[in-house]
């Protein structure tokens, strides 16, 4: 592969770009220099693409964060200092930097400033589907949502001049299939702003103490007002008014960012596109008045589409009853979409059909069906997890008891599926310890309570949580999933790795010394490789048995990271094979220990590996009770 | 030949490169000056689960997703997802069907039965006469990498005629996409399948 195109300095050039990249791109035509954030499907791509850029504009400086809320400290103090900066997270990561952002709304951008939110209409790789939308009307700060990869990139360049036009911050709101959706993009120049930049020392305006910030609120207000009625000039609103009755009526849409394509493509479908009015918004708050106004002023009926919340309905109905004009107009949406979940395709048509009173005919099912077991992600194969997991398992069983598992996002939660079945909490990032501290408070003592989650995680947000349980003395053994990477989001580097994110050296931060430092006594703290399982389970074991915060390190580096690594260096992984003499066909390593690359034959009655999908981790070989699978040497 | 919309849908199992597949089908349409739009599947879905990548190009092309029954073309990397996402296809809609199964491990815990390719071809040629099997791997390792499947199956399609796009550029495309040191590999799995692709299709 050669250099990407994306990176080129080559106006007017048609490329391809995922939707992310078209975000980066249009971050860096705009003259960004400082771009920070946390890894999060689906907004990942965004930094990690500028941080490929950054080989070709060495002048970005670029970071993962520990956590949203410092990604977003860190580039909100950047624009202090009058450089253009953005921080990029996914939908629930906003929830985490919200402490900083709704205040710094307050004090605005110096230099321009926007906060991407990806969220996640169908919950994708998520555990929640807000809709992110309400942040901006909760800050009191603008929310830009692109429906192209092509706009994404334009309206994102705009952003940073509208920011700092208005010295307001903007959310820019995604969904899914924006961020990780291909389209056609010209590109567009790349500017590089000439000014000297250095820190504002202006207290009255950076320190957010009662006194300032009342006075702060107040320019809050009068900056959204500005906006306000500036709305109906945005460059990515328009307006398209159609005289056309069907079936005697005049119809209206209102839209915005993904749902956009697909509503024109469903009136394409129906031949309809010239006989209706639509009004497509890019800057959905707050709204553009005028436009609307004339909009109920053409049309008799209005049919909103937008995923989850009924956000532009609400500020739709909200105007038209300013206006006097609730009874005239009609102003549906969620009477006819669903709140929840994504819009398919089909579901335009279906939907306008209904809405107008047009045919449609939906795709036959057939008569008979052919039942197809479902197909959920699972730990990869060699996934040191498993074995961690396996392992707790096999504790929980020569203690006779059941532990209170509770956990985090990560890969590590697929855990919770069959066979492993692994975890029984997952709320938010770092939440294992932190609930662990509740429920050790009260759970009978024949159920230790265990807090499990991965390494990132733990930079994240667990240290507060650890820090929590040593003080107030909150008995739980803490697993740390120590894969040296941040996997399920695309192998990011983390403090762990001390890489940072253009894959220079940064500085390490040692687990071992952290959990440490946090009080954990040193006669509490156990690692060990995730792989040997006879070891781990005996930590393990000595662990459980403990009172006080302990700590178990269980470490391996992610088996997909292991894998690529071999082949770069051309070893061969180990082969492993299953003696099929000595295999009694008990299925513990299909049923209990369920790595994908171990097939069971039903008419043999005996195990196999498949040699395609293993990666020569040997952990299987020490859960066969028959020593039936073996290295091949 | 202008073309107002063609919607191709591309299932399989995570890491069997449907991801890939979609990008060297996007660049190939705009390098014929199409609009392009796509909708992939990334992050969590990818460890192992079904994906699906939706790939649209044409003058008429404006949303990522493809509604149910109005596809051209479903290539599938892995049999039974072909008949996961059946309902993607009309009557006139072609399947090319790598003959692979995968078999999710979690079939023993769920007692259930995994369908064989021959009850496969049976219910899909209820939904469409068009139902066309590929043993893709073996003509993947034949090439010289297993992992070459994707574009195999990107071969077939083109060789098959049922791909408006211009084959010396699907080629080109695909050479610009994959790693140096696999383009030669990736060319040589790229004509078996065309050579598959012509036999199966026709034209």
């Amino acid at each position: 592969m050669s250099r990407p195109d994306y990176t080129e300095d080559e106006p007017g050039k048609k490329v391809i770009m995922l939707g992310n990249e078209a975000l980066a791109r249009g971050i860096l035509e705009a003259g960004v220099i400082v771009g920070a954030g946390y890894p999060g499907t689906p907004s990942s791509e965004i930094l990690s693409t500028l941080a490929i850029m950054k080989d070709f504009y060495p002048y970005l400086k670029l970071e993962w964060s520990i956590n949203e809320k410092v990604g977003f400290e860190t580039a909100y103090g950047a624009s202090m200092c009058d450089v253009r900066a953005v921080a990029c997270m996914k939908h629930v990561g906003v929830n985490v930097a919200s402490d900083a952002f709704m205040t710094a709304c307050y004090a605005g951008a110096r230099g321009g400033m926007i906060l991407i939110s990806a969220d996640d209409p169908n919950l994708y790789s998520s555990q929640n589907e807000q809709d992110n939308r309400y942040f901006g009307l909760h800050a009191l700060v603008p929310v830009f949502e692109p429906s192209t990869p092509q706009e994404a990139k334009d309206m994102l360049k705009y952003a940073f001049d509208f920011s700092e036009q208005f010295q307001s911050l903007v959310l820019f709101r995604t969904t899914t299939r924006l961020n990780h959706g291909r389209g056609d993009v010209t590109l567009g120049n790349i500017t590089q702003i000439d000014r000297d930049y250095s820190f504002d020392w202006d207290r009255s305006r950076w320190v957010c103490l009662p006194s300032h910030s009342r006075v702060l609120r107040m320019r809050l207000l009068e900056r959204l007002e500005l906006i306000s009625d500036s709305a109906d000039e945005f460059p990515f609103n328009s307006l398209k008014l159609s005289d056309e009755k069907i079936n005697g009526t005049k119809y209206g849409f209102v839209t915005a960012g993904i749902p956009y394509g697909h509503l024109i493509d469903a009136l394409n479908y129906f031949g309809i596109l010239e006989n209706v009015s639509i009004l497509k918004l890019g800057l959905v708050y707050p709204p553009p008045k005028k436009l609307i106004k004339k909009l109920y002023d053409s049309v008799d009926e209005i049919l909103t589409i937008e995923e989850l919340e009924p956000f532009i309905e609400n500020i739709l109905k909200q105007i038209a009853y300013e206006e006097g004009l609730s009874k005239e107009i009609s102003i549906h949406g969620k009477d006819f979409f669903p709140q929840n979940g994504e819009f398919s395709a089909e579901l335009y048509l279906e939907i306008i059909s209904d809405f107008i009173g047009l045919e449609y005919k939906r795709n036959p099912v057939p008569e008979k069906m052919l039942i197809i077991p479902p197909r959920l992600p699972i730990l990869c194969p060699g996934c040191s997890h498993r074995a961690t997991f396996y392992a707790i398992k096999q504790v929980e069983k020569k203690k006779k008891t059941k532990f209170v598992n509770s956990s985090d996002i990560g890969c590590y939660t697929l855990a919770v599926y069959k066979p492993l079945e692994g975890l029984d909490t997952e709320v938010c990032m770092g939440g294992s310890i932190g609930l662990a501290n509740g429920i050790t408070k009260v759970q009978p003592k024949e159920n230790p309570v265990l807090a499990i989650l991965g390494d990132s995680t733990f930079f994240h947000s667990g240290i507060p949580a650890l820090i929590n349980a040593v003080y107030n003395q909150n008995d739980m053994l803490v697993v740390i999933l120590d894969n040296r990477s941040t996997s399920m989001t695309g192998f990011q580097e983390n403090a762990g790795t001390g890489i940072m994110i253009d894959k220079t050296p940064g500085t390490r931060v040692i687990l071992e010394d952290l959990v440490k430092g946090c009080g954990v006594k040193q006669e509490n703290i156990w690692i060990q490789d995730s792989n040997e399982l006879d070891e781990l389970i005996t930590k393990l074991e000595e662990a459980v048995d403990r009172k006080g915060v302990r700590v178990l390190i269980s470490r391996h580096t992610c088996s997909l990271i292991e894998v690529n690594q071999m082949r770069a260096q051309e070893i061969i992984p180990p082969k492993i094979l299953v003696d099929q003499e000595k295999c009694i066909g008990c299925l513990i390593c299909v049923n209990r220990f369920g790595c994908p690359a171990i097939n069971f034959d039903e008419d043999l009655k005996k195990a196999s590996i498949d040699q395609n999908v293993c990666r020569g981790c040997k952990v299987c070989i020490e859960v066969c009770p028959q020593q039936a699978i073996i290295e091949e040497l | 030949m202008e073309i107002k919309k063609f919607n191709l849908l591309n299932v399989g199992v995570g890491g069997q490169g449907v991801i890939r597949a979609v990008q060297i089908l996007s660049h190939a349409a705009l390098l014929n000056g199409y609009k392009v739009r796509t909708a992939e599947t990334h992050g969590m879905a990818q460890r192992g689960g079904s994906v699906a990548s939706y790939f649209r190009f044409g003058s008429e092309v404006e949303g990522p997703l493809i509604p149910r029954g109005l596809t051209d073309v479903i290539m599938a990397f892995e049999a039974s997802e072909a008949v996961r996402n059946f309902n993607y296809a009309g009557p006139n809609t072609f399947f090319f069907i790598n003959e692979e199964l995968i078999v999710p491990p979690m079939i023993h815990q769920l007692g259930m039965e995994y369908p064989t390719i021959e009850e496969i071809q049976t219910f899909l040629k209820t939904v469409s006469q068009n139902i066309y099997f590929v043993n893709a791997n073996e003509l993947a390792n034949q090439a010289g990498n297993l992992r070459t499947m994707n574009v195999v199956m990107l071969g077939v399609l083109s060789g098959s005629g049922q791909l408006p796009l211009n084959k010396e550029t699907l080629l080109s495309a695909m050479i610009e996409l994959v790693p140096k040191k696999a383009q030669e590999v990736n060319k040589v799995a790229f004509n078996l399948g065309i050579e598959k692709g012509k036999s199966i299709g026709g034209k």
